[in-house]
């Protein structure tokens, strides 16, 4: 058990950290109009 | 949650694990879309016939279809890892939210939904071990099933239990009765609000307040309006930046009576558990408030969010295994059943409050 959930927990804080990267990375993108405006 | 045990055997490079990624990213991709065509069909249809329909949100569509393909039709496991990413796209999703907030809102409402939080919070732990007393469930069980329905669902459970050194089966039990519940959530929050004729702003901060995961709060804030989804995210964030200090309590109770690890450092052990994606979300929001976006740039940022958004809630449906809920037992799910009515009655009676009282 012990062997398992340092894995769970260490995989949940590289997802956020990887989620803030790449919305962080896309709001560059927009800013810098380097992207076409986004449509919903 | 439901999914984290598809592993994707013999995928070990980045670029196996990549591509292993893409079967269930397309499906979720396709699952959200049609969502959002049946939404926009239906309205077309309502429109061009002059029928007055009810505007049904494309969550609704996009959870439905998901879970008839993963509990009628069954999603193979080569789409499991894409699924997976729902949580990824979440995370995204609220980070690009940030743009649609003003720092000085976000400080308002998050004010004061930390204030109910820690009001509710408290109540809703010691009428959880109340319940979970009653049930004659295991204690930590019912502590996991405490965290998971006061604080945040399926993350808190996670990261709850190594430090409270709880068993895989108890961890399981609590992880299947909470996404139960949510799944229920989503759909009777929508109609109780509908019938008090609550404000988008009193329901997204009831959503946000009282549904466990931040992916069902979303979308139960989503289902009710585009207002309401925007102040339940804001307010289930602010739940979920408590998580650290709920879990070093429970902690610190299990080490003392020598039924876990001690704990060394606590800011660290504060800061490890604090969901990182709350700083983007507060990032964002702070260079909005700042004018560093044009004004068609935070549309095209709030459409982004959107779209992260639709993948999510395809997941939602198409990570929900009803049969697999049902074979967890009753125990944890009627304490569980049982607490989330308490902590929705709770949490509603303490916005009516707040609406008097701090003007939402």
């Amino acid at each position: 058990m012990s062997n398992a959930q340092p894995t769970a927990s260490s995989r949940s804080i590289s997802l956020d950290l990887y989620a803030v990267a790449l919305a962080l990375l896309a709001a560059l993108l927009v800013r810098l109009n380097l992207i076409p405006p986004i449509k919903w | 949650m439901a999914t984290a045990a598809i592993a994707t055997p013999g995928a070990t490079s980045f670029g196996q694990r990549a591509i292993a990624l893409i079967p269930g990213l397309l499906l979720l991709g396709a699952v959200g879309y049609a969502g959002k065509f049946i939404e926009l069909s239906i309205n077309a249809y309502a429109k061009s016939h002059h029928i007055a329909f009810p505007d049904i949100e494309f969550v609704l569509w996009a959870i439905v279809i998901g879970l008839i393909l993963a509990n009628i039709v069954g999603v193979p496991r080569i789409f499991a890892p894409g699924v997976a990413t729902y949580e990824f796209w979440l995370k995204a999703g609220i980070v690009l939210l940030g743009s649609r907030f003003l720092l000085g809102d976000v400080l308002h409402l998050g004010g004061i939904s930390l204030l109910l939080v820690a009001i509710a919070l408290s109540l809703s732990l010691a009428f959880m071990h109340l319940l979970g007393r009653a049930f004659k469930l295991k204690p930590k069980l019912t502590s996991l099933l405490a965290i998971g329905s006061s604080i945040c669902g399926v993350s808190a459970i996670i990261a709850a239990k190594p430090s409270i050194d709880a068993d895989d089966e108890d961890a399981s039990y609590a992880i299947a009765a909470i996404l139960a519940l949510g799944a229920i959530s989503l759909f009777t929050f929508p109609l109780i609000g509908h019938a008090l004729h609550m404000s988008d702003k009193a329901y997204g901060l009831w959503a946000g307040l009282a549904v466990d995961n931040t992916a069902e709060a979303t979308a139960a804030g989503a289902l009710y309006s585009d207002a309401a989804g925007k102040v339940a995210v804001l307010a289930k964030t602010s739940r979920n930046a408590l998580i650290g200090f709920v879990v070093l309590g429970y902690a610190l109770y299990w080490s003392s009576r020598g039924q876990a690890a001690q704990i060394g450092n606590k800011a660290a052990f504060l800061w490890n558990k604090f969901p990182k994606f709350i700083l983007g979300f507060l990032l964002i929001s702070l260079l909005a408030t700042l004018g560093f976006f044009a004004k068609p740039q935070l549309a095209s940022l709030a459409n982004l969010s959107r779209w992260a958004f639709l993948l999510t809630f395809a997941g939602v449906g198409l990570r929900t295994n009803l049969r697999e809920l049902g074979r967890q037992g009753w125990r944890p799910f009627a304490v569980g059943a049982i607490g989330e009515a308490f902590i929705a009655l709770l949490t509603l009676g303490l916005i009516y409050g707040a609406d008097h009282f701090l003007t939402l």
